[in-house]
């Protein structure tokens, strides 16, 4: 699962492979509209819905706060 | 420094919501000492990924939340400074009484080529409308709604496969770049605006319709299927409700959509697939509307 979601900010945002801090948004490292794109892929990738509620600054601060955002919703 | 630019506003404030505000804040504020105006930040409408009550932390901007419209007008009412206003993603209208004060003048971004898709959710309008490019403007406020003269415009390419959503950041991007080329001519009230030309049949797009309401049959075509839910794709915000279609009978909402190739169809509940020219299919997944359930 991890290596197929970074495989998906690799092609959206490769910056937020090598980002170490804790906010990505803030850091103008990613954008609420490339969000949206990750948002979109995860979904289709995963089978998953990501409700509204989770699509928040905090939720994806890194790659390890994506990671599990993501192994949350397949452990619903 | 002290102050080296000359401009009769006393102060700035920008009212917005979305990546351009940001873009906006910071160059007002990286241009604050040369020109010496005050600057004060006003959020209108929450959104979850806004960073700009942070850009104002970090950066030492006044910051006021006002969501209430009454409590908004008054504010603008009370200002008695030279004040421009910089409406940057913003749907607050200003009333007439804070359009016809004269110390106040308002510029707006609006995300299409004005006089074109004046209103709401011009994005959508434009993708569904099959047009091939699009743009952003920035006017001159007035008590019409986007009607007010032409600062800027700036034109970008619609693709085949665009979404509302990667429009509308496009379009952001756009209009932080068009501010930063006229912001002096705003600050020195030497623009050579431009006059509207309006047609006969201009519509204004208002925040409750959506393109075709969002219904579509399995019979249209596929490309125009695609074109309509790519029309209303804002990704999480809930600008539209879903899609709606009627599958077996029964009234269905769209969940994701995607253009796919041959190979990348499999057999699914819940999906179908339409046949796109160029050897792809649009993938349509779906379920019961919520009162079905």
């Amino acid at each position: 699962m991890e290596e197929k979601v970074l495989q998906i900010l690799e092609e959206h945002c490769i910056e937020a492979l090598d980002y170490d801090g804790d906010s990505m948004m803030e850091d103008g490292i990613i954008d609420s509209f490339t969000v949206i794109n990750v948002v979109s892929d995860l979904e289709d990738e995963f089978d998953i819905e990501i409700d509204a509620k989770y699509v928040v600054a905090e939720n994806f601060k890194n790659k390890e706060a994506i990671i599990a955002l993501v192994q949350r919703l397949l452990d619903e | 420094m002290g102050r080296i630019m000359d401009t009769a506003f006393r102060k700035l404030i920008v009212i917005g919501y979305g990546k351009v505000t940001g873009e906006v804040l910071r160059y007002v504020r990286e241009r604050q000492e040369e020109y010496g105006y005050g600057l004060d930040f006003i959020e209108h409408e929450v959104h979850p990924l806004s960073m700009t009550e942070k850009i104002c932390e970090e950066k030492g901007i006044p910051f006021h939340r006002i969501t209430d419209k009454k409590e908004l007008a008054a504010f603008f009412d009370g200002l008695e400074e030279r004040t421009l206003v910089i409406s940057a993603s913003n749907n607050f209208l200003f009333p007439a009484s804070v359009v016809g004060k004269a110390n106040i003048t308002i510029i707006n971004f609006h995300n299409a080529l004005l006089p074109a898709y004046p209103g709401r959710n011009a994005p959508t309008w434009a993708i569904y409308m099959g047009e091939k490019e699009s743009g952003i403007t920035w006017h001159y406020v007035t008590a019409g709604v986007d009607e007010g003269n032409i600062i800027i415009r700036k034109r970008c390419a619609i693709g085949e496969d665009t979404k509302a959503y990667e429009l509308a950041g496009s379009l952001m991007d756009l209009a932080g770049e068009a501010f930063r080329e006229c912001f002096a001519d705003v600050m020195a009230e030497c623009v050579e605006a431009k006059e509207q030309e309006f047609v006969p049949e201009r519509r204004m797009y208002r925040s409750y319709e959506a393109p075709a309401d969002g219904f579509f049959r399995l019979t249209d075509r596929a490309e125009d299927i695609y074109r309509l839910l790519r029309s209303l794709d804002y990704g999480k915000n809930d600008i539209f409700p879903p899609a709606r279609t009627i599958i077996e009978g029964r009234e269905v909402k769209v969940l994701r959509y995607r253009k796919v190739t041959p190979q990348k169809r499999k057999k699914e509940d819940g999906v179908i697939y339409l046949p796109l020219p160029a050897d792809s299919f649009l993938k349509i997944k779906y379920s019961a509307l919520d009162n079905e359930r």
